[in-house]
């Protein structure tokens, strides 16, 4: 039977088994019913609806035996990048799935963690009852707890992924959730393929590099490699990539304005260092053309319109990047002249910004 | 006749140039020495920030006990109770540099003291770098861009930082090794002398003594004879410059204690034994097609490559099986954050907390290299022009060391010397091609045409004395053959350029563009200067053990370590145990000549750990803990009276997360407010209740009776509270630094127990009075 057959069938079930038992179902039943939904699942995730959520959550009297953790999705707005609810959801499957992994049978004694998903347009009623207007949104309902108590995961708790979401649910639920499993990046058998793809190129490989005919002998692919890392290094994109900075956020006050550059020299944002780099990087290119290549264009007057513009181009990139840094971090470069005034700089800061200046700005984040 | 007066000519302006360039090295070694001398005069001439006071310490120990003393040296003042043994766990280098600088001075009858010595090495030692910087560059491009390269390296801001006097860490001479290692490479590839090679081998020594850096050298030799080889460049001289450094280098390697049998163990260094493995059997090649006949050649080369591909997998397999056994495969946790940038964020707290090791942003680039980072792309590509053997290393010097630094600010510092080689060389070049636009077209000379002409005889003229030039030489230097092929390798580089260039015409550009080129150059370099003055004059100057600040009411200075550290040798025990965040360690050993619990060699993360736990624990466990590891007293620094960014409340979550990476039940988000880190009124009661928090803010709301923190530019949350277990002994003058004794156990007896504890109140409040007319502050 297919699931999408079999989906509507269970609903009519458990209807079913709601009618026919009334409100006099016990606890346990509901554990073994929710337990057999999730091992249905591919994920572990259970898909949740208005009526499951009034058997599973308000029909029920509390303490539930168990801990419902809801991610409120929406289908509509998963082409909407900014929300991120598409990893957010694997995420959140990956982490259910290592947790059934992880605590293959739980302690009866223990309350039990089922991981359950909503979506808005099936069930309108249950984001009302739960008070949700904004996504992304995953709430934790305790044993105790009605929907509206229940506690909401912060932006911070899931900005680590599913590792963060582990922690939100160790800190609550003082449930052990374990390592979370990863599906490895390449499967055993793509990495087979390349180590044979590998091994049948080698000969071939040096056959070439013997005569001297690959790509590598071209001192122009060299050139062309350095300069990109040259330019890649300098404008701070291994920062952007370890720290996961954005290209560029949206302005607070008006969100129809997006902030490309952000004061302060703890930070930067994507677009922001591409900027500078390809200014730092340009200078020296235009330099290098013009000593190199323009010297030997016979034509003066090109020679004399091509320099000009050159300079131009580089004056104004070094005057912009001056002006960047200024504004950025905040410290003047001025000349230095042993007077009185030479000791206003306030000393207090400018060592110590090499040692811990970006660890409050870090905490704070 | 006119060739041999030209060349009497030349001869006397190649000696007058020689001269000259002497004269400019010793000028820009001055440049290097006094640029960074601005801490002495505006402060004093004292030793900087941590680090250095253990190496200072270390050097004192040395020049008083001797070399053999030192090598065996056990410390026991610091890693309460597991102590240290510093003759194995120091890098050397530095410490002994400035013992023979001292021994020297001492039997000249000079009788400088070892701090004034130790303050002056870093500067002493970056004169040197420059010189060393002019002698590689010399070897890549040629004097002028070796002279430039030298100018810019004598006042780079990055290199400053590490080299002020007074900052007298291992970088400040490792620099000088780096330099002078690469520059001996480099010799010993353009001439192919085994001389060379073996300087070369004991300038790697020197720098393996000096800096844990060096893994940086032992890795870029090899990728770049590993290129040569790729890219068919191999050659003998190659094989002399790269396969004795390996073997004698790693047996000199091998003798630093710290370095030991890492250097044949760990992966940081198994990069060189496979290209050391690779050129072998690429010489073998070599050499049995030139016996061979092609035909027999053909047939040799894929009997050995089957050969050669079964031994080279068997030694592969082999080393993986080595590597794949350790549980970090191999790598160093430092190596591997390099490697896989994200690694040392996840994994190891201790390397990501310090800020050394966080990602730069842009207006680093700027701030540390300034304008040199617009230079360097001109440099790389008037590097690939021609390629040689020298200035490919550059290149991939310059693009690893650029990747580095894009994943830790600290290595901004090897960065710095590649980006003065590389804008040394393209400044160089840039003038060369302007100044001489300008110089055959100035008005004076009329018409293109003859300029052509006197372009084509000056040509013909340089290109006549080249040819003399190299017969000379080649009669000179039969003897050797190395030299020869290297001279013949620049002839066939320059004949052609010379023939293209009296065939068509003399390569220039327009008189007036380049004027205005060669301005906006100079422009450039003056702001580099200026740039360069105003970082080592007021950003990298300030020692960080005196602090100054300019407010409207006039210059204040906080001398507040130094006040607490003498309090602390003159008013405890010599055997006293004092604790305290880790980066106060060294200065506290140092300093106030007390034992400590952690310092700043993080060798042990467990024991720091819990040290980060006591200081994020309620104050009775804080107690049991310290009492466990003997401590008497405590030492927090606070910065929110005076507004010190980097005091113990700003680390804070640092202790907490090293703290909980080895003791779960210390939780971060236990002491965060909905993810943010405060210390007002929303702070957790866990964050109001750590004893890091009761120490810094015990009585704080009497200075203002607000408590205002200057820091976090909030009022505390907690302002009235008693301390049960420690009591306040000392706090310095600005309340930088705060000094706790650990309260005596109670004891055990019922009826004694309640008087006991008035008794204690009593003492307490009386030393409050006591310390309150000693703390002026309101």
């Amino acid at each position: 039977m297919s699931p999408t057959h079999s989906l509507p069938l269970l609903l009519l079930l458990i209807s079913l088994l709601l009618i026919s038992t009334s409100t006099g179902s016990s606890d346990s039943d509901r554990v073994s019913e929710l337990q057999s939904l999730q091992s249905r699942s591919k994920t572990g995730v259970i898909h949740l609806d208005d009526h499951s959520v009034s058997r599973y959550l308000t029909s029920t009297k509390t303490p539930r035996p168990y801990y419902l953790l809801i991610f409120f999705d929406a289908t509509q707005l998963h082409d909407k990048s900014e929300l991120q609810l598409k990893t957010l959801h694997s995420e959140f499957s990956l982490l259910a799935q290592s947790f059934v992994a992880n605590n293959p049978d739980p302690s009866p004694s223990s309350p039990n963690l089922f991981f359950c998903d909503i979506e808005f347009k099936e069930s309108q009623q249950s984001f009302a009852l739960f008070g949700v207007n904004a996504l992304p949104h995953i709430r934790l309902v305790a044993p105790h707890q009605s929907p509206k108590q229940s506690e909401q995961m912060d932006q911070g708790d899931f900005s680590r992924l599913a590792e963060s979401m582990a922690d939100f649910i160790q800190a609550k639920t003082k449930l052990n959730v374990g390592p979370i499993h990863r599906p490895p990046f390449l499967s055993t058998k793509q990495v087979a393929f390349i180590v044979l793809a590998t091994l049948v190129w080698i000969p071939f490989a040096i056959k070439k590099i013997v005569k001297g005919e690959t790509l590598l002998h071209d001192p122009k692919l060299w050139l062309s490699g350095s300069v990109f890392i040259y330019f890649f290094s300098v404008s701070g994109a291994m920062h952007n990539i370890i720290r996961k900075m954005p290209m560029f956020l949206a302005d607070r006050n008006d969100p129809n304005k997006l902030i490309f550059f952000y004061q302060g020299s703890g930070m930067q944002l994507g677009a922001e260092g591409f900027a500078v780099g390809f200014l730092y990087t340009i200078v020296g290119l235009l330099l290098a053309f013009v000593t190199h290549l323009l010297v030997k264009v016979r034509n003066l007057n090109v020679q004399r319109f091509v320099m000009i513009v050159a300079l131009f181009v580089s004056f104004w990139a070094v005057k912009k990047v001056v002006y960047l840094d200024n504004w950025k971090t905040g410290y003047g470069i001025h000349g230095f002249w042993p007077s009185d005034d030479w000791l206003r700089y306030n000393c207090v800061r400018t060592r110590t910004w090499r040692h811990y200046d970006n660890l409050y700005a870090l905490s704070a984040k | 006749m006119a060739a041999s007066e030209t060349s009497n000519g030349t001869a006397l302006r190649y000696a007058f140039g020689n001269v000259l360039s002497f004269f400019i090295l010793l000028l820009i070694g001055v440049l290097a020495f006094s640029i960074r001398l601005f801490s002495v005069i505006k402060y004093e001439s004292v030793i900087h920030e941590f680090d250095p006071y253990f190496n200072y310490r270390v050097t004192q120990y040395l020049t008083k006990n001797g070399i053999y003393d030192f090598w065996n040296w056990f410390d026991d003042r610091t890693w309460y109770p597991l102590g240290r043994v510093i003759g194995g766990t120091v890098y050397p280098g530095l410490t002994l540099t400035a013992g023979t600088l001292y021994w020297i001075l001492n039997s000249l009858n000079i009788p400088l003291s070892v701090e004034t010595v130790c303050v002056f090495t870093a500067p002493i030692f970056s004169a040197f770098a420059s010189w060393a910087t002019y002698l590689l560059t010399k070897e890549v491009k040629g004097a002028g861009a070796g002279l430039t390269a030298a100018v810019l390296l004598a006042m780079v801001p990055s290199y400053i930082s590490r080299s002020v006097a007074g900052s007298y860490d291992n970088e400040a001479v490792a620099i000088f090794a780096l330099i002078f290692t690469f520059f001996l490479y480099i010799k010993t590839l353009n001439t192919g002398s085994l001389f060379y090679a073996t300087l070369n081998a004991i300038a790697y020594f020197y720098m393996v003594c000096s800096w844990g850096g060096y893994t940086f050298i032992i890795n870029l030799i090899p990728m770049h004879v590993l290129l040569c080889i790729v890219t068919g460049r191999y050659s003998s001289r190659l094989y002399i410059a790269y396969a004795p450094l390996v073997v004698l280098g790693t047996l000199l390697a091998s003798l630093v204690p710290v370095v030991g049998f890492n250097a044949v163990l760990t992966s940081e260094h198994f990069g060189s034994f496979l290209v050391f493995i690779i050129i072998h059997v690429v010489a073998l090649v070599y050499y049995i097609k030139g016996i061979l006949s092609p035909k027999m050649f053909k047939v040799a080369v894929t009997l050995v490559l089957s050969i050669g591909l079964v031994v080279c997998c068997a030694v592969i397999a082999v080393l993986v099986a080595l590597v794949a056994s350790s549980p970090t495969k191999g790598w160093s946790g430092r190596s591997l954050s390099l490697l896989d940038p994200t690694y040392a964020s996840k994994y190891i707290p201790i390397i990501a907390s310090v800020s050394e090791h966080q990602p730069p942003t842009w207006p680093s680039y700027f701030m540390d290299i300034n304008v040199l980072a617009f230079l360097v792309p001109a440099g790389i590509i008037a590097c690939f022009s021609p390629l040689s053997d020298a200035s490919s290393f550059v290149v991939l010097y310059i693009v690893t060391s650029v990747y580095f630094s894009g994943v830790m600010v600290r290595l901004m510092l090897v960065l710095a010397p590649a980006a003065c080689i590389m804008s040394g060389i393209a400044l160089s070049a840039s003038f060369d091609v302007f100044t001489r636009s300008i110089k055959f077209q100035l008005p004076g000379v009329k018409g293109n045409s003859q300029v052509d002409a006197g372009d084509t005889s000056s040509e013909g003229v340089v290109a006549q004395n080249e040819v003399a030039k190299t017969d000379k030489n080649e009669e000179a230097l039969k003897e050797r053959p190395s030299k020869k092929n290297r001279k013949k390798e620049k002839e066939h580089v320059e004949k052609p350029s010379v023939k293209a260039q009296t065939k068509k015409r003399l390569l220039v550009l327009p008189f007036e563009a380049s004027i205005i080129a060669i301005l906006l150059l100079i422009l450039l370099g003056a702001f580099y200067v200026v740039h360069s003055v105003w970082a080592a004059a007021e950003a990298y100057s300030a020692p960080s053990i005196v602090l100054t600040s300019y407010s409207h009411d006039g210059l204040h200075v906080f001398d507040d370590f130094r006040e607490a550290y003498s309090w602390l040798s003159h008013n405890t025990e010599v055997d006293d145990k004092v604790a305290s965040w880790w980066d106060y360690g060294y200065q506290t050993t140092a300093m106030a000549n007390r034992t400590v619990i952690v310092d700043n060699n993080t060798w042990n993360n467990t024991h720091i750990a819990t040290v980060g736990t006591a200081m994020s624990s309620p104050e009775k466990a804080a107690w049991e803990i310290f009492d466990s590891l003997d401590v008497k007293y405590v030492l927090v620094v606070f910065g929110g009276l005076v507004g010190y960014p980097s005091d113990d409340i700003n680390k804070f979550l640092w202790m907490v997360r090293i703290g909980g990476g080895v003791f779960p039940h210390i939780k971060e988000p236990d002491y965060l407010r909905d993810g943010q880190y405060r210390i007002d009124s929303q702070a957790t009661p866990t964050m109001l209740n750590c004893l890091m928090y009761k120490l810094s803010y015990y009585r704080f709301v009497e200075t203002d009776g607000k408590a205002f923190d200057r820091v976090r530019r909030t009022e505390i949350g907690k302002k009235h509270f008693k301390l049960t277990h420690f009591e306040e002994v000392f706090t310095t003058h600005h309340w930088m630094v705060r000094i706790y004794k650990l309260k005596p156990q109670k004891n055990r007896i019922r009826g004694k127990a309640k008087k006991s504890r008035s008794k204690a109140s009593s003492t307490t409040s009386t030393k409050r009075g006591e310390t309150q007319r000693k703390n002026p502050w309101h």
